[in-house]
């Protein structure tokens, strides 16, 4: 079916709409207990639940944040140390040069700074941001609609990818999904 | 298909107590008298300087199950429900707290230089330092509390009966009520039992440092009291790892804010360098104390804060006992900072007066605990929100 399309584009895959976050997070598990392999989960918010339904491991984003941060406190001391103590020590009110209580709100502040920053730089780094390829498929569901898409590689695997397509269309009709429908590559700018 | 598991939680009842354990806080409260007696003969004055130590310790933690309580039913808290009754449990030493503190006013000469001497700064603070508005304002102050936790806390006990939700509706309105009087009148019992023993002295956040306190060691506390219920079976499909989870994050939480209350309060004042003012770090920056104090910036900080930022250990329970178990002992030692260099400005003095008087307080507290905890529900199984609460981590 996908050969024989009209536009002769490649399928990407087939999507299943929901109404609701709790239907998502179900369909989610079932779609892995089934075995697929290859699917992705969109929603208009985050939803809790749907990493562990999606048996996503955790993120590595939390030890960049905690290394940076690390890095920063350390970074901010040395500066501060640096500058009042041995670039340019000056006798200020009477207090030792290296006077640390004083760099400590400047410590916490860059510790702050680069952890945020290397967090969110992580996040595109990790999320493969920015992509510009790949369009919104369907816009309600960046409004209050859920969306499981199952992609293509689950449905090659089989060499008879017609009953697999169907298959896999019954399976979320089978899972509660409000419409079911074909995805196609070059067809991601589709709005409605 | 997508409703939500609805299920009733089970009740699991009292807590059995253990006769040996009975025994043992029984003993340690006979520690605790024979303590204080032979005290009075031997040190008064050193004697005096435990008991208001340990009297104020205790009365955080019964008060901190107080405020922990309050706080749920101000803010709606919904994943709280199934351990809420363990902090309110603390309050039962509230009315305890009372009597420790009619005690400590026969003590009153040895700990307060406003109470004994007359110098120029105390004429113009006699006023408001004087032995008769002391007593009176302080009294008022814990009748409030006991007040309160005799509402709220009863309110929570009737509402086991009839799972009525008038009883949450009224302590809805009695909790915020209950928040503003507590900041106001903690503010004013830390100042006037705690600061006061330094009269010349004056910090205006000092306040604040001892709430920092009172709610480190009351969540330590709570964790403890839960992770050995769970341990013995009571909470089985009550608590479960993401419970003890959301206590783990708060008590990171309330670490972090406690070293920022506290570096809040020396960094101004060893900036401004005010001799009024650096008196109290200066007598705590030297000699023994100097050891105490760096323990209270390793030990009450920096150890706990990198033992439980990993997702891991918030979730792990045996990992939150222990760290429990330290909080409360590092929140024992931060009182011990604040109270004892008045009485031994060279170093920390500690000894059998110190052990026996904590083990007094500490076996009376024990016993009064386990009281209310044989007494009543663990759980609070008439709350609106406990199902909710116990199945909202089952997705």
């Amino acid at each position: 079916m996908a050969q024989n399309n009209a536009n002769s584009k490649k399928l990407s895959g087939v999507v299943g709409i929901f109404d609701e976050p709790r239907a998502l997070i179900m369909a989610t598990k079932k779609a892995r207990e089934f075995g697929f392999k290859h699917f992705d989960a969109f929603t208009p918010y985050p939803v809790h639940g749907l990493e562990v339904a999606a048996g996503l491991k955790r993120s590595p984003i939390p030890y960049v944040t905690f290394v940076f941060g690390l890095v920063g406190c350390v970074l901010a001391f040395l500066y501060q140390y640096w500058t009042s103590a041995i670039d340019w020590a000056l006798n200020i009110g009477g207090k030792p040069y290296n006077s640390w209580p004083a760099f400590v709100p400047i410590m916490f502040e860059v510790t702050i700074l680069l952890g945020g920053l290397s967090t969110a730089a992580a996040l595109f780094i990790f999320c493969g941001l920015p992509n510009l390829k790949k369009k919104a498929f369907d816009l309600s569901i960046t409004r209050d609609r859920f969306a499981l898409m199952i992609e293509t590689p689950n449905l090659a695997t089989n060499l008879d990818v017609k009953d697999n397509l169907k298959k896999t269309k019954e399976f979320l009709q089978s899972v509660g999904a409000k419409e079911v429908r074909e995805v196609y590559e070059e067809g991601w700018g589709f709005s409605l | 298909m997508l409703t939500a598991e609805v299920r009733q939680v089970k009740n699991p009842g009292s807590l059995i107590a253990a006769p040996s354990v009975k025994t043992m806080f029984l003993v340690f409260s006979l520690i605790g008298v024979v303590t204080f007696m032979v005290g009075l003969f031997l040190d008064p004055k050193r004697m005096w300087f435990s008991f208001l130590h340990n009297h104020f310790y205790f009365l955080t933690l019964a008060l901190g199950g107080l405020f922990f309580a309050a706080l749920q039913w101000l803010t709606q808290a919904m994943w709280s429900a199934p351990v809420r009754r363990i902090s309110e449990a603390l309050t039962s030493f509230l009315p305890i707290s009372l009597i420790t503190f009619l005690i400590l006013l026969f003590g009153i000469h040895y700990l307060y230089p406003w109470s004994y001497k007359g110098d120029i700064v105390l004429a113009g603070k006699s006023g408001y330092l004087n032995i008769n508005f002391f007593i009176l304002r302080n009294l008022l102050a814990i009748g409030l509390w006991v007040f309160f936790a005799i509402k709220m806390i009863g309110n929570s006990l009737k509402q086991d009966k009839d799972g009525s939700l008038a009883w949450t509706k009224k302590n809805r309105v009695l909790s915020p009520i209950f928040i503003i009087l507590f900041a106001l009148t903690y503010t004013m019992v830390s100042f006037d039992q705690l600061m006061s023993l330094d009269p010349h002295w004056f910090s205006t956040i000092f306040g604040v440092y001892c709430f920092a306190g009172l709610f480190y060691s009351n969540l330590a506390l709570t964790c403890v009291l839960t992770v050995l219920l769970k341990r013995q079976g009571y909470l089985e499909g009550i608590v479960n790892e993401n419970h003890l989870h959301d206590l783990g994050k708060f008590m990171f939480a309330f670490i972090v804010f406690w070293a920022y209350i506290a570096f809040c309060q020396f960094m101004l004042i060893w900036y401004a360098n005010l001799p009024e003012e650096t008196s109290y770090f200066l007598n705590r920056m030297h000699g023994g104390w100097i050891y105490v104090s760096l323990f209270l910036l390793i030990g009450k900080f920096i150890i706990p804060f990198f033992i439980l930022l990993p997702r891991g250990a918030k979730r792990n329970e045996k990992l939150l006992f222990n760290i429990g178990i330290y909080m409360l002992v590092a929140q024992w030692i931060d009182f011990y900072w604040i109270i004892q260099p008045q009485y031994a400005p060279d170093g920390p003095v500690f000894g059998l007066i110190e052990i026996g008087i904590l083990l007094g307080f500490l076996g009376i507290f024990g016993l009064v605990v386990q009281k209310f905890l044989s007494t009543h529900n663990l759980v609070a199984i008439g709350d609106p929100r406990l199902v909710e609460a116990v199945t909202h981590h089952h997705q």
